[in-house]
């Protein structure tokens, strides 16, 4: 009988302690949790191509062309080998992509984007993950507004979104590789 | 026999001569011996004949217009950027200028990658963007207008800021103020750059896209050319009537030639078939003025 109020008071003091908890713990913003897990794909694709420039012809100021070519294709070379399987939604997953379209939705309709968006856009072309960005193909100017209301992406890595069609493409302009893409981004 | 022979011998000479200066002969620019000179191409890159004629007449101006450097609107290589490319869109029909050492400055158009800033021709630095001072008082920012991000428009601020009173003078490929047709004015990069050029005093802006010659009249005490029609032309694209022209040219290829004085600056569109299709003389507004205009 001694030992009940123990019980109780134990059982009491963890049923405080988890209502406190749960009162304390901090809420979890569903969107801000998305764009960090963006962040964390796009910070791993990093990883992977720093790995792969390692060792390889760099990239540098020359009047040589071809040296700069070979450069860029053999860092596309050594990025595609490391991401052999690659695939559309690696970085821009299923929740990932739906966010990105809700960012993009009002912007792209803003003064100005459809304009932009629609006369410098390369069209429907064939493009794949993992595969060079068509040679022959403009690169669409990215309106400023969609621009603005992208994640940032990390400074001075040559990363950077790109439209191609309907599709938001996430462009490695160093290797000029399509690292992944949202389909039908913007209607 | 021989006098004939002597005779048309004479006149072939003649019409090379002629042909030889031609593009010199419309040249009304003062050239003074202090000035920075300079020109501007937009939109070039095609590996045409019609890039080869205007290099041609480009080359042939500096004979009376000794330009120290060319600045390039974007669009440099159309199409694939392979070393053959470069060759034939770039480093051919500008090789008389490049033996001579006129140095060129390159922004980046729609049609460009960006590892053109490694290729040191086009004196990039390796940057997307960059500025750069040919002589002081004077000082150029190229910029990357497919890609205007909070980085660059935060370089931007920074760069501009620390310019002090030097000319001001910005270039890149989507014009501001434009009465194309096809394209017309960039209105969510005006509203992101112009008030940076008004708050920091930016005299002139070059730029291309659109495959024509415009003169802008001035925009809130801001010159505005349009420059893209070195290798590209888009007939009949400037839309008459508009408000915004102070003089257009869309039925030919064409480059610009510029002079700089302390307080003026003297321009020249030419044709490639070398004829001058607008000049001018246009004297800086000082920061009263430029505040006064630009409501500020």
């Amino acid at each position: 009988m001694k030992q009940l109020p123990v019980v109780l008071a134990i059982g009491l003091t963890l049923l405080r302690v988890s209502a406190t908890s749960a009162v304390q713990a901090p809420e979890v913003n569903p969107d801000a949790q998305l764009l960090l897990e963006f962040k964390e794909r796009v910070d791993h694709y990093l990883q992977l191509r720093n790995k792969a420039d390692d060792g390889a012809p760099p990239l540098e100021k020359t009047e040589d062309v071809a040296q700069i070519r070979q450069a860029q294709l053999t860092l596309a070379e050594r990025i595609k080998a490391a991401r052999s399987g690659a695939k559309q939604g690696d970085i821009f997953t299923p929740a990932i992509a739906s966010q990105f379209k809700r960012l993009v939705h009002l912007p792209a309709r803003e003064t100005g984007s459809k304009e932009i968006l629609k006369e410098d856009n390369p069209g429907a072309i064939t493009f794949k993950v993992n595969e060079r960005y068509p040679d022959k193909e403009p690169l669409a100017t990215v309106p400023p507004a969609v621009l603005g209301s992208l994640p940032k992406l990390p400074e001075k890595q040559d990363l950077e979104y790109r439209f191609v069609g309907k599709h938001l493409v996430l462009l490695d302009t160093r290797a000029h590789l399509v690292v992944d893409y949202v389909p039908n981004a913007v209607s | 026999m021989p006098s004939r022979h002597v005779s048309r011998c004479a006149s072939l000479l003649a019409l090379v001569v002629a042909i030889a200066t031609l593009g010199a002969q419309d040249i009304t620019l003062p050239a003074k011996p202090d000035s920075l000179k300079f020109a501007v191409i937009g939109d070039s890159g095609t590996g045409s004949s019609a890039q080869y004629r205007v290099a041609e007449m480009l080359f042939k101006a500096r004979a009376t217009f000794p330009y120290e450097f060319v600045i390039m609107m974007g669009d440099n290589l159309y199409g694939r950027e392979t070393p053959k490319d470069f060759e034939r869109k770039f480093e051919l029909p500008y090789k008389p200028l490049l033996d001579a050492n006129v140095k060129f400055y390159a922004s980046l158009g729609n049609h460009d990658e960006a590892n053109q800033r490694y290729y040191k021709l086009f004196n990039m630095n390796g940057e997307k963007y960059y500025t750069f001072k040919p002589r002081d008082g004077v000082r150029f920012f190229a910029l990357d207008s497919n890609y205007m991000d909070q980085a660059q428009l935060d370089w931007l601020e920074k760069e501009l800021a620390a310019s002090g009173s030097d000319w001001k003078i910005a270039f890149f490929h989507h014009p501001l103020y434009s009465s194309g047709g096809r394209h017309g004015s960039d209105l969510q990069l005006r509203e992101r750059l112009e008030p940076m050029f008004l708050k920091h005093g930016v005299d002139v802006v070059f730029s291309g896209h659109e495959h024509f010659y415009e003169r802008v009249k001035p925009q809130k005490a801001i010159y505005y050319f349009v420059s893209g029609g070195a290798g590209k032309l888009r007939e009949g694209d400037v839309r008459p009537n508009s408000e915004l022209t102070a003089k257009g040219f869309d039925t030919g290829y064409h480059f610009m030639l510029l002079e700089l004085e302390k307080d003026v600056m003297h321009f020249e569109a030419v044709s490639d078939q070398g004829k001058s299709v607008d000049s001018g003389s246009l004297p800086r507004f000082s920061d009263a003025e430029k505040k006064k205009l630009a409501g500020l």
